[in-house]
C-alpha cells in the first residue's frame, strides 16, 4: 500500500506542479532555434517549431498522466457498479451483464479504442470516451467475482433479509472487501490508459497538436528522426518510466494483498 | 463435458451477435454525415446537396436502423462484406490481401515471443531470486512498459538509420518483415516471460510434489511430467490475452513500418470514413478473437481435469 501512496504522490506532484517547473512556455515558437540539440538554455533541446522539449514534457504530464488517471477512475466506477449489479441482481441479471462484458472483451481494447476515437473525430473528449468504454471490463469481472463469493457470508445474508437497499449493501458490505483487489486492477488500468493515450496520440486519433501530449510529441519527432534522433527518445522515455513505476507498484500491491488473504 | 462445450459454443454465438449489434450501432451513430464524407472522398470537390443525397441513397444510409442492420447482417452470414463506400470495390478481396500481410507477421512474432520467453523463464527459475532471475524479471518488466510504437521507432533508429542494415518502410522483401516481427516478438516475449516464470514457480510449490519425490522420481522426470504440464495451464489461458496484445501491436506496427496489412487497412478506412471497411475489420477481428478464446476454453477443459464444475 505504501508504494502505491508514494507513487500517487509523485504522479499528483507532476500533474499539479509539472507546468510550474517548466522553464519555458510549451507552445512558444522560436524558429531560429528549431531542432537544436540539448544545451544549457534548452536542457533536452527544441522541436521542429523551436519549442522547449523539457517544458513540453512537463506540461504533457497533465495530459498523459492526468487523463490516464481520470480514465482509469471512470472505468473503476462504471466497472464496479456493473460487476456488483451482476453479483447482487440475481441469475438473469448476472447472465446478461456477463455476456455484455464478454461482448466488450471480444475486441482487443486498443483496437476498439482506435475505432471509437477515430469515428467520433479525433479530440480529447473522444479519447476519454473511447478509453473509458473499453476499460471497465476487468473491474466488472473482479467486482462480480468477489461479490459472488461474499453472497453467502452471514452479514450479507442478514443485510438482504433486512431488505436493505442495493446501494447500502454495496457501499457498506461489499466495497470494503472489494477495495484491495480493485486497487490492484486499477494500477493495471492506469498503466494501460497511459499506453493507450500515447498510442492513440501517436496514431493521430488522440489529444491534438499543439497540446504537448507525449504520444503526439513522438508523432512530430518521428519526421525528424534522421537529423535529431534524441528528440524521439524523451517522450518515449517518459511513457516507459511512468508505466514501469505504476506496474512495479501494482506488483508490490498484489503481493501485499495476496499475503493479507493468506493470513485472514 | 458435451453440455459444457455446447454451453461455451452458445456463449460465443451470443457474444458474436452482441459485437455485431454494438459495431453497427457505433457506426450508425458516428457523428458527421458519412454520405458527405464518402462523396468528398469519391469526387474530391465542392459538392451540391443533390450529389450527397444521391450517395446517401446509393450506400443505403437513408434506411432505418434495423432495416439497415438486416441488410448488412444477412449477407455477412455468408461472408459477403459488401462494397467499399469509397472505391465501390468489393470489400473481401482487399481485406484478404491485407490479411495475407498481417497473419504471417503475427505468427512469426508469436514464434519469436515463445522462442525467447520459454528458455528465459526456465533459466530464470533454476535459481529463483538469483542474478539471472532478477535480470529476467527486470527485462520483462521493462519490456511490458515499452509501447509497441516506441520500440518500433527505436529499432528503426538503430537498424535502419544508424546501421543501415535493414529496410524500415514497406513490405516488398522478407527483410522488410524483420523489424516489425522483432518489435512485436520482443513485446510478446516480455509478457510471456513473466507469466511462464510465475507459472513454473507456482507449479513447484504444489503440495503433491514432495510426495512424488519421495517415491523416487528423478528431478528430470518431475520437471517433465509434473511441473511442465502444471505451468502450461496459465500459459494457455493468457494466449488469448497475447493475441489481443498482438492485434493491438499489429495496428501500430503496420502503420509505423508502412506495411499494407489489416492495421493500415483499418486506420485508413477510419480516416476515409469507409464504414463497410471498418465494419469488416471489426467483425473479422471479433470472429478470430472469440474463436481463439473458445478454443482456449476447450483446450483448458482437456488439459485441466479440475475445470468443468467451476464457473469459468
Amino acid at each position: 500500500m505504501r508504494s502505491v501512496l508514494i507513487l500517487s504522490g509523485v504522479i499528483v506532484f507532476f500533474i499539479m506542479l509539472g507546468p510550474a517547473l517548466a522553464p519555458y512556455d510549451p507552445s512558444a515558437i522560436d524558429i531560429p532555434n528549431r531542432l537544436s540539440p540539448p544545451s544549457g538554455a534548452h536542457v533536452l533541446g527544441t522541436d521542429a517549431f523551436g519549442r522547449d522539449i523539457l517544458s513540453r514534457l512537463l506540461h504533457g504530464a497533465r495530459w498523459s498522466l492526468g487523463l490516464a488517471f481520470l480514465i482509469s477512475l471512470i472505468g473503476l466506477v462504471i466497472g464496479t457498479f456493473i460487476g456488483l449489479a451482476a453479483a447482487l441482481g440475481g441469475k438473469l441479471a448476472d447472465w446478461v451483464v456477463m455476456r455484455t462484458t464478454d461482448t466488450f472483451l471480444a475486441f482487443p481494447e486498443l483496437v476498439a479504442a482506435v475505432v471509437i476515437a477515430g469515428l467520433m473525430g479525433a479530440g480529447t473528449w473522444s479519447l476519454i470516451f473511447a478509453l473509458s468504454v473499453t476499460g471497465w471490463m476487468r473491474y466488472a469481472r473482479v467486482a462480480r467475482g468477489t461479490g459472488l463469493s461474499l453472497q453467502s457470508r452471514g452479514y450479507v445474508v442478514q443485510a438482504r433479509l433486512a431488505r436493505l437497499p442495493f446501494w447500502y449493501i454495496a457501499r457498506w458490505h461489499y466495497l470494503p472487501s472489494l477495495l484491495p483487489s480493485l486497487t490492484v486492477v486499477w494500477t493495471g488500468a492506469f498503466a494501460r490508459a497511459i499506453l493507450g493515450i500515447s498510442t492513440l496520440g501517436f496514431l493521430g486519433f488522440g489529444v491534438q497538436p499543439p497540446m504537448p501530449e507525449w504520444g503526439s510529441m513522438l508523432l512530430d519527432a518521428r519526421i525528424h528522426m534522421r537529423s535529431t534522433p534524441l528528440q524521439m527518445i524523451w517522450p518515449g522515455l517518459a511513457v516507459v518510466l511512468s508505466v514501469l513505476a505504476i506496474n512495479l507498484a501494482g506488483d508490490a500491491l498484489r503481493d501485499a494483498v495476496a499475503n493479507d488473504d493468506k493470513q485472514a | 463435458m458435451i453440455s459444457n462445450l455446447l454451453g461455451l459454443l452458445f456463449r460465443s454465438i451470443v457474444v458474436l451477435s452482441g459485437t455485431a449489434i454494438v459495431t453497427f450501432a457505433l457506426l450508425w451513430n458516428a457523428p458527421g454525415d458519412p454520405a458527405q464524407a464518402i462523396a468528398m472522398a469519391r469526387f474530391d470537390a465542392l459538392l451540391t446537396e443533390d450529389v450527397i443525397d444521391q450517395v446517401r441513397r446509393e450506400v443505403g444510409l437513408d434506411a432505418s436502423f434495423w432495416s439497415a442492420f438486416g441488410d448488412w447482417i444477412g449477407p455477412l452470414l455468408v461472408f459477403d462484406f459488401g462494397h467499399s463506400a469509397v472505391t465501390g470495390r468489393p470489400v473481401w478481396p482487399d481485406l484478404w490481401t491485407s490479411i495475407t500481410y498481417t497473419f504471417p507477421l503475427a505468427l512469426v512474432s508469436l514464434a519469436i515471443g515463445l522462442a525467447v520467453s520459454i528458455p528465459l523463464a526456465i533459466l530464470a527459475t533454476k535459481r529463483p531470486g538469483g542474478l539471472l532471475d532478477r535480470f529476467a524479471v527486470a527485462i520483462a518488466s521493462l519490456g511490458t512498459a515499452i509501447p509497441a510504437f516506441w520500440l518500433g521507432l527505436l529499432l528503426i533508429l538503430l537498424f535502419s538509420v544508424q546501421l543501415a542494415w535493414l529496410p524500415a518502410m514497406g513490405a516488398r522483401t522478407p527483410a522488410h518483415a524483420v523489424l516489425p516481427a522483432l518489435t512485436l516478438g520482443l513485446g510478446t516475449a516480455a509478457s510471456l516471460t513473466r507469466i511462464i516464470r510465475s507459472g513454473i514457480l507456482e507449479a513447484r510449490g504444489q503440495p503433491f510434489l514432495p510426495a512424488i519425490r519421495r517415491r523416487g522420481v528423478t528431478s528430470k522426470a518431475m520437471d517433465r511430467d509434473h511441473i511442465a504440464p502444471h505451468a502450461a495451464i496459465p500459459v494457455v489461458t493468457v494466449i488469448g490475452l497475447e493475441l489481443a496484445f498482438l492485434l493491438e501491436g499489429l495496428v501500430v506496427v503496420e502503420v509505423i513500418f508502412g506495411r499494407p496489412g489489416l492495421g493500415t487497412f483499418l486506420t485508413s478506412a477510419i480516416v476515409a470514413r469507409d464504414f463497410p471497411h471498418v465494419q469488416a475489420v471489426v467483425v473479422v477481428t471479433a470472429l478470430v478473437f472469440v474463436t481463439v478464446n473458445l478454443l482456449i476454453d476447450v483446450i483448458y477443459q482437456l488439459i485441466d481435469p479440475r475445470i468443468g464444475e467451476r464457473d469459468a
